[in-house]
This record gives C-alpha cells, structure tokens and sequence, in this order.
C-alpha cells in the first residue's frame, strides 16, 4: 500500500540536479530552454534546481575533464536513492569533439558512474530532452525505490 | 568567515567554485576558482586543417558559439588577404545579431532568475524561444550553427525565411518594450540593483572589462564599431551608460536588443544579391582578429602554414569579466544574495574561460590564477 503510494508521488515529482562535467554550454543552455513557456517542464513534474542532495535525475553534459574525475562520482552518491543518471549531448557519451590528441577529457561518463539513459546530439533539442526525462525516469525511480525497499 | 559556493550550487549554471570572504551577511571580499571545464581546444586545433578546427572553435562556448566560428573564419580570411563576398558579409551580421539577442535575453533572464524574480525570467525566455526559430529558420540548427566557412557562409538564404525573420522582429521590438519598463521602473528591481556591485571607469580598465560590462561603466568601446561590414554599410551607434552598477549592466543589455534588432532590419532591407561563398587559398602566416562577441571582444591569433594550424591561442572575454566581477565588484557588497546577483549580472560564461596555463621557466607549471598574475 504504501509502495503504490510511494510509486505515485515520485512518478509526479521528479526533481533535477544538471552537473556540467567540462562541456560547451550548449546542452545547458538548452535544459534552461526547458523552463520556458513553451516547454514548460514544470507541467509533468519535473523541477530543475541544482542541488544533489535532493535530486532524483542527474542531467550529465560534458565530456568529465580531469578536475571532474572523482568529483562526479562524489557527486553521485551525494544524491539521494533511488537515483537515476541521464546523460545529454554527444560529450558523455563519446567525447565529441574533444576526444582526439590533445584533449583533455576522459570520456564516456559511465566510466565513473551508472548512466540509465542516453540522448545524442549536439545540442539535443529540448523537447528530446524531455522525451528521454519522461520516458525513463518516473518507471526507473520508482523500480530501483522497490528494489531497495 | 569564507563562504564557498559551487561548484554545483543552486545559482550557478555552469561549474565555478566562488570564495566569499564575509563578515556576518556583509561580503569583504571574493575570489573565483577555475578549472573545471578545462578540454584543450587549442592544444587539438594543432596540426589539423582549419576545415577540422572550425567545428572546434564552435564548441568554445555554446551560447556565443556564432561568433568563435565567424573571427576564426576571418583570422584566416586576413592571413589569406581576402575578404568574403558582400552577401556573405551581411548574412553573417544577421546572424550574430540574432545570436546576440538570444544572448542577452538568456543572460539577463539568468540575472531574474538570481534575484528569483520569475515572472521576468519566465518573460524573458518566452522572448527569447522566437528568436531561436529565426536561428533555426536561417541556419538549421538552434545552438551550434556551423554556419560560417572561411570566404563566405554554408548555405544562401530563402526570400521566405527572410520574410519570417522579419516578422518575429517586428513582434519582438513591440513585445519586448513591455518588459523593459517592468525592469526599469520596478521599484523591488530598483533596491536589488541599483547601486549594488559599483565598478567605476578606472576600476574597470584596471580590469580591461569588455562589452556591456566595460561599456556600463563608461568605457565607450564596441569593436563593431571598427569591423569594415559595419563601418561601411549599416547604421551602428555605440550603446553605454555611466553608472556602473548591476541595473546599468543589465540595462544596457536591454538597450542593445533594439539595436542588433534595427541592424537586422537594415540587413534584411538591403541584402545585396551576388556569392555566398568564394574560394580561397589559404595563404602562410600569423593573423590575428577581433570581434564583439555578445559578452565583449573575442580574438583569435592563429599561425599556419597555408595548410595546417601550427599555433592557436583564444582569448575570450568572459575571463576578463569575471576577474573584474571578483575584483573590483564583489567589494564591499552589503549581502551575499546581492554578491551573486551582481556575479549574474555579468554574465558568465565558464566554458570559455578555461585555456591559460603559465609555465613557470625553472620548471614545473603555475595555476592560472586570473589575469591580474599577468605583469
């Protein structure tokens, strides 16, 4: 009873931490994209504050430059369970641009942590963003919270 | 006491550790650490084509990403002594003046959303989302454009997309005055603004601060102003102010969209017909170029020898602008929630700012601890 119940609010609430890991702004300017009027994102649910401690979704961007490598994972287990990572933009999942001779980046981000769902693109546009947030998270909380419990 | 703030932190966008030195709720003094989003762009740039680089110098920063690939198009265009076609010319100012709109809107709902004044960021994102469709409409994309080429631009451009720019800008310029008097006359906005985070004109040389930041403070400097499009073909005035505060920062911003507006308007009116594009050999040698990016100059000093890139170095202007901020503004701030609306005013742009290492001659190397270790 208290489960289903449990289930219910966390599908409806879904709070967002982003973590820039050493990307170009793009994918971030695009997640504030999402709170405007037109996206709204705030209608399914979903609220974007930057604070770990309370996030469900962290929004990874960025390609982890060195100064990200153990931060991320410190950040990661900040965050509260049950938990999930999605991350945005090209840069977490292979580097993009940045990963070739010279560069200092260290990607993919699931080599430092557990990385449920992944949108490509370079910025991907806001309303894929949301798709992928919808799509995975409200079923993907509430799993991992039964798993737990 | 230090209070540190970031680099994951409610107020902050983009990761950035800021030391506030304070002395009950009033800041003494600040300090900015950087460092977290350091990839090494112009290390890759080395010994690659600059037909592999441009997508590079686009990836600088996401939100000014027109204008890196516009200066490191024309950095080239100089060493080759070449200059793009006219059309091309003009559809590159239509461009960046739409990146630039979007820019200050971005930045100055980011300044709202620091005060946690909603309403005006909710406003100012639904101003900014048309402009992002001209963006889209004209170049296919919405943040990272890959618009330019070196001599001229990717595509020409259709009668019908310039009728639809036209028509978003003219809604723009009638919705948007609304919004500006709520700014400016708006007596809550007034008290977290005015006269919050001063920088007077000497301070802000002091600082080489550059764009609205420098110009808010009096120094009446646009590199618009010396670009040869600009000279000798559109109608362009230097906007500035005076007070150098936080309200005159984002007040200047505001003013700024009329006018990149208005420059639209002449582009569109009098886009001449002829190339976009003409090709260019690419000639041996050091150039070095400057553009007003919509945060203040932005140069590129490049060395190739006709093929590849032998030597790359960016300077952007948000690493002068932030260092001025932690300087000369976060002085003195009577509470830690001004000090970082002030630190919003600026507008900063993390991402362009990690590049500098000093090499310390007797070996090993030094932090790059902000341009002030410059002598």
């Amino acid at each position: 009873m208290l489960d289903a119940l449990k289930d219910i609010i966390r599908k409806s609430s879904i709070h967002v931490c982003l973590v820039n890991s050493g990307g170009c702004n793009g994918c971030d300017i695009e997640v504030v994209a999402l709170l405007s009027p037109r996206y709204d994102l705030e209608q399914y649910g979903i609220y974007v504050h930057n604070n770990p401690r309370e996030a469900d979704v962290i929004l990874v961007t960025g390609a982890v430059t060195e100064q990200w490598k153990e931060n991320l994972r410190r950040i990661y287990t900040k965050a509260p369970e049950p938990k999930i990572v999605v991350a945005l933009g090209n840069c977490p999942i292979s580097g993009d641009v940045f990963n070739q001779e010279g560069g200092c980046v260290n990607a993919p981000v699931s080599d430092f942590i557990p990385v449920d769902a992944e949108v490509s693109g370079c910025p991907p546009r806001p309303s894929e963003i949301l798709e992928a947030i919808l799509a995975v998270a409200p079923g993907a909380i509430a799993a991992k919270g039964r798993q737990k419990e | 006491m230090i209070l540190p703030i970031g680099p994951i932190h409610p107020a902050l966008k983009e990761p950035l550790r800021l030391k506030l030195k304070t002395q009950g709720e009033r800041v003494i003094s600040a300090e900015i650490d950087y460092g977290y989003v350091h990839r090494g762009i112009e290390r890759i740039m080395v010994g690659k084509t600059w037909q592999k680089s441009i997508y590079l110098a686009e990836r600088v920063c996401g939100i000014c990403s027109y204008i890196h690939t516009q200066t490191f198009a024309e950095t080239f265009e100089k060493i080759s002594d070449e200059r793009a076609p006219l059309r091309a010319q003009y559809l590159r100012v239509l461009t960046n003046e739409l990146d630039r709109i979007q820019s200050h809107l971005l930045a100055n709902s980011t300044f709202f959303k620091a005060v946690e004044h909603e309403t005006l960021f909710m406003y100012m994102l639904h101003l900014r989302e048309p402009v992002m469709d001209a963006i889209e409409l004209l170049t296919g994309n919405r943040v990272n454009m890959g618009w330019n080429v070196v001599g001229g631009v990717r595509m020409d451009v259709k009668d019908v997309h310039l009728q639809q720019i036209m028509t978003i800008m003219n809604k723009l310029e009638v919705e948007y005055q609304k919004y500006v008097e709520m700014y400016e006359q708006g007596p809550l906005m007034g008290l977290r603004s005015k006269k919050v985070g001063r920088m007077t004109k000497e301070e802000a040389i002091k600082a080489r601060a550059v764009g609205p930041i420098g110009r808010a403070s009096g120094l009446k400097h646009d590199l618009r102003e010396d670009h040869h499009t600009y000279r000798d073909n559109l109608d362009f005035k230097v906007i500035w102010r005076k007070e150098g505060d936080t309200f005159a920062r984002n007040m200047n911003r505001f003013d700024e969209i009329p006018q990149s507006i208005s420059l639209i308007k002449q582009v569109i009116e009098n886009l001449p017909e002829g190339d976009i594009r003409k090709k260019v050999e690419i000639g041996a040698g050091f150039g070095e170029w400057r553009n007003e990016a919509p945060r203040g100059e932005v140069t590129y000093m490049i060395e190739t020898n006709g093929n590849l890139i032998n030597n790359a170095s960016i300077r952007t202007p948000s690493i002068m602008n932030i260092d001025a901020c932690a300087k000369y503004m976060l002085k003195d701030v009577a509470t830690v929630s001004d000090a970082i609306a002030a630190y919003a005013s600026v507008d900063p742009c993390i991402a362009c700012v990690e590049r500098v290492v000093i090499v310390d001659e007797k070996g090993g190397e030094k932090q790059f601890q902000g341009i002030f270790d410059i002598k």
